[in-house]
């Protein structure tokens, strides 16, 4: 029969409490809020932010996909680039070659790398800018053509004089100022020509057996139109219709954007995941001191007949509407952060504001809400079992500790199963990842919960000892005292304290990692302006002319370059190697390098980088040790104007940097190419305006050197990288903002144990102050401890997500550790304090009139 | 009318182990209640009325022995079952009145028939006891905005609610006045006698204890006297 109590009943009783408690239940439909508004808000802001970082990378390539090859596309080729017109793909060709120019005024021919595109289309994104302005589409007309800065000097033309090229003439348009897809083209080690696809027909520069390279950019249609192929499918499409060429798309443009870009999305990931969790921490902590108060009417009603189970629906349907309130508003709040973020950020860079209320993202964030709160508060909604009815009969009845069952055990199981889930839902990405994060997750707090456990039961023990101590001042002692006397929450504030602090901690610790990374992999000293076919005659001179630029960065970079070519590998040609398609460049000449000391951003993956005066080694880059399958200890044999070199391979490196001339796929040992021809290349960076006067002093000493100046291309790739630390510090501060007002708030919850003892030490005659130091000894102690604890684990599982999902390193740092000791047991006592200044103003007989 | 007793307590010990030592409150109790009777369970403070009581009622667990409830054991019950056997069989009037404040007087009476099920039809017969304990004009007040008195008359209609057969009552005039006290007290008394319910009050109060039909005395866990009386040393008339 007792199964009958009907829902409405248990509603209107719920209804009722939540009234009676607005204020109280107004906080934890708040921290509910906080949370779920950053969960929508930063992820509908990160996708905004997300898609203006890819608009960024398609601009360094100027199209969503490229295939570069070498000849022109076959029949059945040009019918698979049609197939993809139809389908709403569009398609520009862009034909470079390198060939030799002339002015009237110097006669000297200059080599130049012809770009030759189609203005009507090209590019599909960014823009090319030309000095003085003008518009590309209408201007670049047959007969004219844009020149690099550089160019124009040494040519020594001005805007309308002409120059020769390929026999023909061209007028001068003006200087290229900008020109998005600068570092993608293959022919690249000659200053700029810019010129139409018509103007370049009219030589006869592309006869057969001319080396051209063919570069096709696509643009695919807009994301949700009806039918149209995704960027992997036409990736593969391509691929596979042209497999000398290299295809490559916007995700791959440039590797620092893209680590970038998939770190930050797996960071704003995980703290709107923390910032949920502790939002449901602080909710309940809210439902345990609201079940406490609430434990005479649990009582009563067993009295009179209810079930435990018709209990606990009356408070599951209460946590349930405060869960669904704090979604709803949460999902409010996320718009606001939405539109906020944009609008705070917007001096640095344009994002522009924009309500992304997809309905799955909301019903996310409300089943998020709904859940995590539920999965939180079993724990006090499952303990109304074990409110005995007797309470009302004798409060101080008591069986001794209570025992923890089987029950308990599993209960803990399910949340800890039911969070990883919730963790794995919301990481999203490749299924495994996602479960691994849900695991590491499940797994921290499990580790949390037990250790923050047994530190808390540990410090209440010793407590009894400490208090025993006579020479403690006896406010200190009732202080002390305080925290394992019958009915204290201590234990449970510590736990959730120590658990929130871990959140916010790793939130700050894994935001800092990221940035100094982020720092490391994109230092602003990184070489914005290129200088090739240095002579090693000239080396030392163009060394010193280097070192007298002022505003450098860091020292000018100059490395050696020699050409070699492959021939062996472990001892086998590399004829007879299986090399397809874009791999079959290892099978020519290339140009290397050689170095005592790594590289500046230059990470060795495996093997070891050699001592001084190592001859006979090289270390292969990640993706020619891949092609090739290289490992340390790998014999190679490479050929070079006559000679033979063997080399072991030492180690296996990455390199993010960008470098010009000589590529990073092997770097030698010095002494083992020291006896060959090279050419050196320089690098460094320097302020954009200062390069033309570089330029022209350079120019005018040794003329065949030349300059390449890809400031703009780097200012863009630096922007990107400040932009994401930029986000990643915003959101970081909005998370740690809203833990620590949630853990505020699980102090400031347990006051309400608190009225009746302070009115009883009041009516016995204990001032404020003495009350005071009685509360401030057990705030700092509980803070202290959650603090310390908190940021021990925030140390433990930082570096565990940095080294599983960030490619960290262990790191221990002693600073954020003490500091989030000292902030923590302020902030406790802070929070305790504000919470309960109104008790503390309030008149003994008030509050023994109320009982 | 059935013989058998409507309480039988064999052998009842009640322990507590606070950890570092245990405390034996009652020490081994025996005495069968028949139906209909009222009996008056005294003893000074600490001798384990309340806890007797609690273990009457199913709100404790003995440490040992056994407590038949019209022929029910009800020692070592699961908790759900003990909570229906309370909804169908005991009624209870606390010292301290245990209203949930945020239901009204009325919602307060209804809450019993609530939980085991039975609102729908409750409604006049929850009207009906407010009326005869004199809040027929308060149905839809708060605890809060009822005084002390008023409070424990809505405490007694809700005892009553389910017509148990047995009501426990602990110290019910205990925190009233003596006016308040003797109508409250004049109350339970004439709707013990109308409904026919074996009353069990636990009082420290010599007067009160005067109306009942037997007196059990503890002390120190043990029972010290059991009187029976043919004539109550008071009798209610009203």
């Amino acid at each position: 029969m007792t199964g009958n109590f009907r829902w409405r009943t248990a509603a209107k009783i719920a209804w009722r409490e939540s009234r009676a408690s607005a204020v109280k239940f107004g906080f934890v439909v708040l921290a509910v809020a906080v949370g779920v508004g950053s969960l929508t808000g930063v992820r509908g802001f990160s996708t905004a932010f997300h898609a203006m970082l890819l608009r960024e990378a398609r601009t360094l390539m100027a199209a969503d996909l490229s295939a570069r090859m070498f000849r022109m596309p076959d029949a059945a080729q040009l019918a698979v680039i049609e197939d993809l017109k139809k389908q709403g793909v569009r398609e520009t060709q862009i034909t470079e070659t390198l060939t030799m120019v002339s002015s009237p005024k110097t006669q000297t021919p200059v080599l130049v790398s012809a770009k030759a595109i189609d203005p009507a289309v090209y590019p599909f994104y960014g823009e090319v800018e030309f000095d003085p302005p003008a518009a590309l589409a209408t201007a670049l007309t047959p007969e004219v053509v844009g020149l690099s800065a550089d160019l124009m000097m040494r040519l020594n033309v001005a805007p309308g004089d002409s120059i020769r090229l390929g026999g023909m003439d061209y007028r001068v348009l003006g200087m290229v100022s900008k020109e998005p897809d600068k570092m993608a083209g293959s022919l690249n080690i000659g200053p700029r020509l810019l010129m139409s696809r018509d103007g370049l027909a009219r030589t006869a520069l592309l006869n057969e057996g001319s080396r051209a390279a063919q570069r096709f950019l696509f643009k695919l249609p807009p994301a949700g139109t009806s039918g149209a192929p995704g960027v992997e499918d036409v990736r593969q499409r391509l691929k596979k219709a042209f497999p000398d060429a290299m295809v490559i798309d916007f995700r791959e443009t440039n590797p620092i954007i893209t680590r970038g870009l998939n770190r930050s999305t797996m960071f704003l990931s995980l703290i709107s995941l923390i910032a949920l969790i502790v939002g449901s921490i602080g909710v309940a902590t809210a439902i345990r001191s609201h079940l406490e108060q609430k434990l005479d009417s649990i009582a009563v009603m067993k009295c009179l007949g209810a079930r435990s189970g018709q209990i606990v629906r009356i408070y599951i349907i209460q946590t349930l509407a405060l869960g669904l309130a704090g979604g709803v508003l949460g999902a409010l709040l996320g718009g606001v952060v939405q539109l906020a973020f944009p609008f705070l950020i917007s001096r640095y860079f344009p994002v522009p504001p924009s309500f992304a209320w997809d309905g799955a993202s909301l019903a996310q964030g409300l089943i998020t809400a709904l859940l995590a709160t539920l999965l939180f508060t079993l724990p006090p909604l499952l303990a109304i079992r074990d409110i005995r009815p007797s309470l009302i009969l004798r409060r101080e009845m008591s069986d001794g500790p209570r025992r923890r069952n089987w029950r308990s055990a599993v209960t803990a199981g399910a949340i800890l199963i039911g969070l990883g889930a919730l963790a794995a839902w919301i990481a999203g990405g490749k299924p495994m990842d996602a479960l691994q994060l849900g695991g590491y997750f499940a797994g921290g707090i499990a580790v949390a919960l037990i250790s923050l456990g047994a530190v808390a039961w540990l410090l209440l023990r010793s407590m009894k000892y400490v208090v025993r101590t006579r020479a403690l001042p006896s406010s200190l002692r009732h202080g002390f005292a305080n925290l394992y006397r019958p009915g204290n929450q201590a234990q449970a504030v510590l736990v959730a304290l120590g658990l929130g602090v871990m959140f916010t901690v790793t939130i700050y610790l894994v935001q800092r990692s990221m940035l100094q990374e982020m720092a490391a992999s994109a230092p602003p000293g990184m070489p914005n302006v290129f200088l090739l076919d240095i002579q090693p005659s000239q080396r030392d001179e163009v060394a010193a002319i280097l070192d007298r630029q002022k505003n450098l960065a860091q020292k000018p970079e100059i490395v050696p370059s020699v050409a070699v070519r492959m021939t062996h590998v472990n001892g086998k040609r590399v004829e007879e190697l299986d090399l397809k398609g874009f791999s079959r460049r290892f099978l020519q000449t290339r140009n290397v390098t050689w170095s005592e000391a790594k590289p500046p951003q230059t990470t060795v993956t495996a093997g070891a980088w050699w001592s001084s005066n190592a001859a006979g080694q090289v270390s292969i880059g990640e993706d020619a040790a891949r092609i090739l399958q290289l490992t340390p200890g790998a014999t190679l044999d490479f050929t070079a104007a006559g000679q033979s070199i063997q080399a072991r391979v030492a180690a296996v490196h990455r390199s993010d940097a960008i470098r010009m001339g000589a590529t990073a796929d092997f770097i030698f040992s010095p002494k083992t190419l020291e006896t060959l021809p090279a050419i050196f290349y320089g690098g460094l960076r320097m302020p954009p305006t200062e390069v033309p006067a570089l330029q022209r002093t350079l120019y005018e000493r040794f003329p065949t050197v030349t300059v390449v100046n890809i400031a703009d291309v780097i200012n863009t790739v630096q922007d990107v990288v400040d932009q994401i630390a930029l986000v990643v510090r915003f959101v970081s501060a909005f998370a740690i903002m809203a833990g620590v007002v949630i853990l505020a708030s699980s102090v400031a919850g347990t006051r309400f144990r608190r009225i009746r003892e302070v009115v009883i030490l009041k009516t016995l005659g204990a001032t404020r102050a003495r009350i005071s130091r009685i509360f401030s000894a057990e705030f700092l102690v509980l803070g202290a401890t959650a603090g310390l604890m908190g940021s021990l684990l925030a140390m433990a599982f930082s570096n565990l997500v940095l080294i599983q999902f960030f490619e960290g390193q262990w790191k221990f740092d002693w600073l954020p550790l003490a500091t989030s000791v000292a902030l923590t047991a302020l902030l406790a006592n802070a929070a305790g304090w504000i919470a309960s200044a109104r008790i503390l103003g309030q008149k003994p007989l008030e509050v023994l009139r109320a009982e | 009318m059935d013989s058998s007793p409507i309480l039988a307590v064999r052998g009842l010990r009640r322990s507590i182990d606070s950890g570092t030592h245990v405390v034996d409150i009652l020490k081994g109790i025996d005495f069968e209640i028949p139906r209909g009777q009222f009996v008056a369970i005294m003893g000074a403070s600490g001798s384990g009325k309340s806890t007797l009581l609690g273990l009457l009622a199913g709100l404790d667990t003995p440490s040992a022995g056994s407590i038949l409830v019209d022929g029910v054991e009800i020692a070592g019950m699961e908790e759900d079952r003990l909570a229906s056997l309370r909804g169908q069989k005991i009624g209870f009037v606390f010292q301290s009145y245990q209203l949930i404040p945020t239901l009204t007087a009325e919602e307060n009476v209804l809450l019993p028939l609530e939980l085991s099920g039975d609102g729908r039809g409750g409604a006049d017969r929850a009207r009906r006891l407010l009326e005869t304990v004199g809040l027929a004009d308060r149905l839809d007040h708060y605890p809060v905005q009822l005084s002390g008195g008023e409070q424990q008359r809505v405490a007694l209609a809700r005892a009553f609610v389910l017509a148990p057969p047995i009501l426990l009552a602990d110290e019910p005039t205990g925190n009233l006045d003596s006016t308040n006290g003797r109508h409250v007290l004049d109350l339970l008394m004439s709707l013990n006698k109308r409904e026919g319910t074996t009353l069990i009050l636990v009082t420290h109060d010599r007067s009160l204890a005067g109306y009942a039909d037997r007196v059990i005395t503890l002390s120190d866990g043990l029972v010290v006297a059991d009187e029976l009386r043919e004539t109550p040393a008071l009798t209610y008339d009203r």
